[in-house]
């Protein structure tokens, strides 16, 4: 069942924990050479220490976040907009945060606006952005 | 026959249009995108409340990602910013594509970007997925400096 029963402007959401395996990020992107995702070498030459994620994992971790928060009204009429702000490299492990900001009502439902973000081990936001989706009453 | 030149930051011209082959999607295609995310939501494989199974709601964000492939050779880039408006789920056994148009390109402290609109939509024409997105382009020979 959705938690949005609960929602309230203030509450933080249950954290997401995800660990960046280079397996991960292969099945994600698929394995190609002179890809900074998957092939260690082109990446390094592109000044980079090691292999990253694509940026786009963390927005379906934060979509994650908020169909188990909101069920059927963020997967039909939800939005998310984000923005990555530092690399997440293969070994990292990052924590999904997400805030309640604001409640407003739209048409006979209430829309949830949450700030969520992710973070990785050593503390450093890599992705920052707002969520939003349908909830009733 | 598509000519594939190679894009640069020149080349792209705000306003030109981008369309994706059609791809159908299939419980495979749910499966490997569950463990990549490592979210395996039972919507994904049993009923859920609109009726079937449904995929994750950004399981097609590639696809609109890499619009710029259908007609550049891309040497490499970086992704800046997303948005998504959910607006049907996507289900297994529809063909999907996307189409975008360049709506922007500029430059801020030394680096390339370019800023598309996509729609991602049924083989009837309804929109599932519509946002935006900005990328960066790495200019070949360059090394981006990593935050």
């Amino acid at each position: 069942m959705p938690l949005a029963e609960t929602v309230a402007v203030g509450q933080e959401l249950p954290a997401l924990v995800k660990e960046m395996s280079q397996r991960r990020i292969d099945v994600y992107s698929g394995v190609r050479p002179r890809s900074i995702h998957t092939d260690e070498a082109w990446a390094r030459q592109k000044g980079f220490r090691t292999t990253l994620a694509q940026g786009m994992m963390s927005t379906a971790f934060a979509s994650e976040m908020m169909t188990r928060l909101l069920g059927e009204g963020f997967i039909r009429g939800g939005t998310l907009s984000m923005a990555f702000i530092k690399p997440v490299y293969a070994g990292d492990r990052l924590t999904v945060h997400g805030v309640v900001r604001e409640t407003r009502p739209e048409s006979a439902r209430t829309r949830v606006v949450v700030e969520v973000w992710c973070q990785n081990q050593h503390g450093e936001k890599t992705a920052v952005g707002t969520a939003s989706g349908l909830t009733e009453g | 026959m598509t000519e594939f030149p190679r894009l640069t930051y020149d080349a792209l011209t705000v306003g030109e249009q981008f369309v994706s082959d059609t791809h159908l999607v299939t419980p495979e295609d749910i499966e490997a995108y569950a463990f990549a995310v490592d979210d395996h939501h039972p919507w994904f494989t049993h009923d859920s409340p609109v009726g079937g199974p449904v995929a994750h709601p950004t399981l097609m964000a590639n696809q609109a990602l890499h619009l710029r492939h259908s007609k550049y050779i891309v040497h490499a880039g970086l992704h800046a910013k997303m948005q998504f408006e959910f607006v049907e789920p996507i289900r297994p056994g529809m063909r999907v594509r996307s189409r975008g148009t360049v709506v922007d390109k500029y430059e801020r402290r030394g680096r390339q970007y370019m800023v598309t609109e996509y729609v991602t939509e049924d083989e009837t024409g309804a929109v599932l997925v519509r946002g935006q997105f900005t990328q960066m382009l790495i200019p070949e020979g360059t090394r981006h400096a990593a935050r």
